[in-house]
C-alpha cells in the first residue's frame, strides 16, 4: 500500500513527489529478505497497524514564481507487486500571490 | 473386539443416512485424486446449498492451489530439493497443503507426492496440454464445504470435541435437519477457526511456515487494542460464502480511511535554497494525511 503525494503546476509539470510505503519485510534466520513461505521466519513490520490512525506529514516548498499548484494525495492498494488501484484520493488547487 | 463389532453395526445402521456410510472407510487413504475428492464429496453439498456454492465459487477458497502455484512449486523444487536437500514426502508437502488443500491429509503417501509433482508440472510446463490437464485435476482440490464443515471444524478444540467424524457436518448451531447429520461446533463462528490457516503455521515436526501472518496481527494488535469483531463478522456478513478480501474493492475501501488536510502558506525569503529568487516569499504547503486502518489486522498482509 502506498500513500502518494504529488504537486503539479498549471501546465502539468511535476513540482513535488513523495510517497510512504506500507509493507512487510519477511526475513530468514540470517535476516536476509525472503519471499518463500518456508524461508520466512520473522517479519519486520512496516504495515498500517489496526485500530490506529497514522499521521503522515509532508512539507512542500515550491519555486518563488509558482502561482498555482494542484496537490493530489492518493492511497493506493496493491493486491500484488504489479496491480494496484486508488482506494481514496483528495485533490486541491492552491493559488499563491507572488512578489 | 467388542468395539469393532459395535462399529460395524453402526455402519450398517447408518446406511440409510446419506453421508454416514463413508464414515466406515474414513481411515482408508485415497490413491487417486478422484478417490480423494469422492471421500469428501462437496458436489453433494452444492446440489442443495446453491447460494453457498455460487458465492464460494467466486472466492479464493475455491482454487487455492492454482492461485499459489509458483510459490508451492518453489517450495518443492528450491526449498526441499536444494535448500533442505530433503526428499519430497507427504509430510513435507502438507507444510503447504494442510492449509491450501486440507483433504490431502487423506491422500496416500504416493498420491500426495504425485500431487506435488503435478504442481511442478502445472507451473513449469505452463501452456502445454500436459500442464492444462494437471491444472484441471489440481482445481478439484480446494478449501471447500467439507474442508471447513468437517476436516478443520473441530481441530482447534479437539480435546473437547474429538476429531471430526467423517460424514458428519459441523456447524456453529448444529441444528439438525432431515437431510444430514449436523453436529454443533460453535468454534466455526469464532476467529480461532479461521486463524488455523490465516497465520503462522507450526508443522507437526516444528517447522514454522510463514505464508501469511494475519492472525498474529489480529490477536496481538487488534484484540490487544480493544477490537472485538470476529473474522466472520467482517468477512462473512449474513453468513455469505464469498469471503471478500484484498481482491474486493468494496471491503478494501471500507477498511481504509483517509483524511487529508492541506494548508497553504509562504515560507520566509532566503530559507529555501532551491528557490530562484532568494529575496521573494516562497509558495509552500503542508500536507497532513491521516491514514486509518479499520480492518481487524495489519494492512497489507504478506
Ligand atoms: C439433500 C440436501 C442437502 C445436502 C446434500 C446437504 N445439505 Fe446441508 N442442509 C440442508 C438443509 C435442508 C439444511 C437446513 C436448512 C438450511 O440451513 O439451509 C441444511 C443445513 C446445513 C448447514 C447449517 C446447519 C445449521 O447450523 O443451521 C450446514 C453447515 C450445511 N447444511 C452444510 C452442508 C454440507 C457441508 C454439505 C455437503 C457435505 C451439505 N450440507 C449437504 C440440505 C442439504
Ligand atoms: C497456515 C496455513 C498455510 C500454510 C501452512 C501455507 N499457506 Fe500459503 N496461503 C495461506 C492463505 C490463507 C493464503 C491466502 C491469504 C493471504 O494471502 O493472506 C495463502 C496464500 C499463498 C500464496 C499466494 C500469495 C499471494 O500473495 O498471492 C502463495 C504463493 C502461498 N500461499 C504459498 C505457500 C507455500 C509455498 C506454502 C508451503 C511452504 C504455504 N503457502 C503454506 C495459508 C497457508
Ligand atoms: C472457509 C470456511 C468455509 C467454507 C469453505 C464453507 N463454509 Fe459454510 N460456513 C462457514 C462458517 C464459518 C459458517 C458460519 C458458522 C456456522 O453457521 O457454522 C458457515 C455457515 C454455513 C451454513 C449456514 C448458513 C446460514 O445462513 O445459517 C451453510 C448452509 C453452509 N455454511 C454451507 C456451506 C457449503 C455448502 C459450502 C461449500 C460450497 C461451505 N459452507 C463452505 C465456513 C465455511
Ligand atoms: C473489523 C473488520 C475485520 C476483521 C475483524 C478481520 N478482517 Fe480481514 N480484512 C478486513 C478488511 C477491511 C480487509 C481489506 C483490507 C486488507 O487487505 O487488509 C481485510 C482483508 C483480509 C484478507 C486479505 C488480505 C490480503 O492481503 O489479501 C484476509 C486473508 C483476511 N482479511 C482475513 C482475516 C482473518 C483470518 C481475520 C480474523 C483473524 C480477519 N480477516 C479479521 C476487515 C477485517
Amino acid at each position: 500500500m502506498v500513500l502518494d503525494v504529488t504537486a503539479k503546476d498549471s501546465n502539468g509539470n511535476e513540482l513535488f513527489k513523495a510517497e510512504k510505503k506500507y509493507f512487510e519485510i519477511g526475513v530468514d534466520t540470517d535476516r536476509d529478505m525472503r519471499y518463500g513461505a518456508w524461508q520466512i521466519k520473522e517479519i519486520i513490520d512496516l504495515t498500517l497497524p489496526p485500530m490506529q490512525t497514522q499521521k503522515e506529514q509532508f512539507l512542500l516548498n515550491f519555486d518563488s514564481d509558482t502561482e498555482e499548484v494542484t496537490i493530489d494525495v492518493k492511497l493506493w492498494y496493491y493486491i500484488n507487486g504489479k496491480s494496484g488501484h486508488v482506494v481514496h484520493s483528495v485533490s486541491e488547487t492552491l493559488e499563491y500571490e507572488i512578489d | 473386539m467388542k468395539r469393532k463389532s459395535w462399529l460395524i453395526a453402526l455402519c450398517f445402521a447408518s446406511l440409510t443416512v446419506m453421508f454416514a456410510p463413508q464414515s466406515c472407510f474414513a481411515e482408508k487413504l485415497a490413491n487417486t485424486i478422484d478417490e480423494l475428492v469422492k471421500m469428501y464429496d462437496d458436489t453433494k453439498c452444492w446440489e442443495c446449498h446453491t447460494d453457498q456454492h455460487d458465492e464460494w465459487k467466486t472466492s479464493f477458497h475455491s482454487n487455492p492451489i492454482n492461485s499459489s502455484l509458483g510459490g508451492i512449486r518453489n517450495f518443492i523444487m528450491i526449498g526441499l530439493a536444494k535448500e533442505w536437500n530433503t526428499p519430497l514426502t507427504k509430510a513435507q508437502i502438507l507444510k503447504c497443503l494442510d492449509c491450501h488443500a486440507p483433504v490431502v491429509n487423506f491422500a496416500s503417501e504416493k498420491l500426495a507426492v504425485q500431487i506435488a509433482e503435478m504442481i511442478v508440472t502445472a507451473n513449469d510446463k505452463k501452456g502445454t496440454p500436459e500442464a492444462e490437464a494437471v491444472t484441471k485435476e489440481l482445481a478439484k482440490l480446494n478449501v471447500g464445504c467439507t474442508a471447513c464443515h468437517n476436516i478443520k471444524a473441530t481441530a482447534t478444540a479437539q480435546g473437547l470435541r474429538g476429531k471430526a467424524v467423517h460424514g458428519k457436518i459441523y456447524s456453529a448451531s448444529g441444528y439438525g435437519n432431515d437431510e444430514h447429520d449436523t453436529v454443533e461446533a460453535v468454534e466455526l463462528k469464532r476467529s480461532i477457526f479461521c486463524m488455523q490457516c490465516h497465520g503462522i503455521y507450526s508443522a507437526p515436526d516444528g517447522e514454522k511456515i510463514q505464508c501469511n501472518t494475519l492472525s498474529g496481527s489480529y490477536q496481538d494488535a487488534y484484540n490487544n487494542l480493544g477490537g472485538t469483531e470476529t473474522c466472520q463478522d467482517c468477512h462473512m456478513k449474513d453468513n455469505k460464502h464469498n469471503f471478500p478480501g484484498g481482491h474486493d474493492k468494496e471491503i478494501v475501501a471500507e477498511g481504509l480511511g483517509l483524511n487529508v488536510q492541506i494548508t497553504q502558506y509562504r515560507h520566509l525569503p532566503g530559507q529555501v535554497e532551491t528557490a530562484k529568487n532568494q529575496k521573494a516569499w516562497v509558495p509552500s504547503a503542508v500536507v497532513t494525511a491521516f491514514v486509518e486502518n479499520k480492518a481487524g489486522h495489519r494492512i497489507p498482509d504478506g
